[in-house]
């Protein structure tokens, strides 16, 4: 468990290091919940829910910005209860729905967390884009998660 | 259990919502003449951009040290620099209509265009 943090944490960190390609605040690839998904179907929600608030404790620790800290919980929290209620309907293949669902519940509860910080409800305007990206690159960290599982279930 | 097949037209739905929704949002609407400058909630500056008549800048500095330049001229503003690891505010490029605010998420900074209202503003 720790070393899923552990590796959740540096794929955290690294991916925090590559500039966004579009300039919208927010957006990203979100590849730590790689490991997030993997232990929500493999470890089970109290696990899950330690790795998830270290990597993020962590994350805004090292990245040395607090601010990040109270987005990330923010969306975290939102994704993290996606997850529990996706991990009784979903199959071990379908691991990509739930990268796709909890991406964008990250984005909303992101997006909830900068419009009460900011108190600038205009924020909400890149709402839409935001989830459009967070179903691409869920659906992709989804199935990272799902092809770990498969692999190392044995 | 639910069918991937019926799993993958809600997603492919909720994408076209989505594109959708990017497309009303994020499209150039509305001219913007009042804009404030807001950092943490907290309203730094207003500034009516019809009545500049020449560029000028200045600095908004964040608790953490951080910093941002904001560069305004007749009918626009920017970030034209900043300190912040993504740059994102610096991308946005020449806030002209009230679509999108510049957004600054690591020094709490966000530029916006109020609807319209004429209000004595004095810019500086």
């Amino acid at each position: 468990m720790a070393l899923l943090t552990a590796i959740a944490l540096i794929i955290f960190i690294v991916e925090a290091q590559i500039p966004a390609p579009v300039p919208i605040p927010g957006i990203k690839l979100g590849l730590a919940n790689i490991i997030t998904v993997y232990a929500m179907f493999r470890l089970g929600p109290k696990d899950t829910a330690a790795i998830l608030l270290c990597r993020i404790f962590l994350g805004s620790v090292f990245s040395g910005q607090m601010t990040t800290f109270f987005y990330s919980l923010g969306g975290g929290l939102l994704a993290y209860l996606a997850m529990l209620a996706l991990r009784r309907v979903l199959t071990e293949k379908q691991l990509w729905v739930c990268g796709a669902i909890a991406a964008v519940c990250h984005n909303i509860g992101q997006m909830a967390v900068a419009i009460l910080i900011f108190r600038t409800f205009e924020l909400i305007v890149y709402l839409p884009v935001l989830c459009l990206s967070g179903l691409v690159t869920g659906v992709f960290t989804g199935l990272c998660a799902q092809f770990l599982l498969g692999r190392l279930k044995h | 259990m639910i069918k991937t097949r019926t799993w993958i037209i809600i997603l492919a739905a909720a994408a076209l919502i989505a594109a959708a929704g990017t497309f009303f949002t994020l499209r150039p609407r509305g001219e913007a003449k009042l804009v404030e400058v807001v950092q943490d909630g907290t309203v730094l500056r207003e500034i009516d951009l019809s009545s500049v008549t020449r560029e000028y800048s200045f600095e908004v500095v964040w608790t953490d040290g951080g910093t941002n330049v904001v560069t305004v001229r007749p009918g626009a503003i920017c970030v034209s620099a900043a300190d912040c690891p993504d740059k994102v505010c610096v991308h946005h490029g020449w806030l002209t209509d009230q679509s999108a605010p510049i957004v600054c998420l690591p020094h709490r900074l966000v530029i916006r265009a109020k609807g319209d209202t004429s209000l004595d503003t004095v810019s500086q």
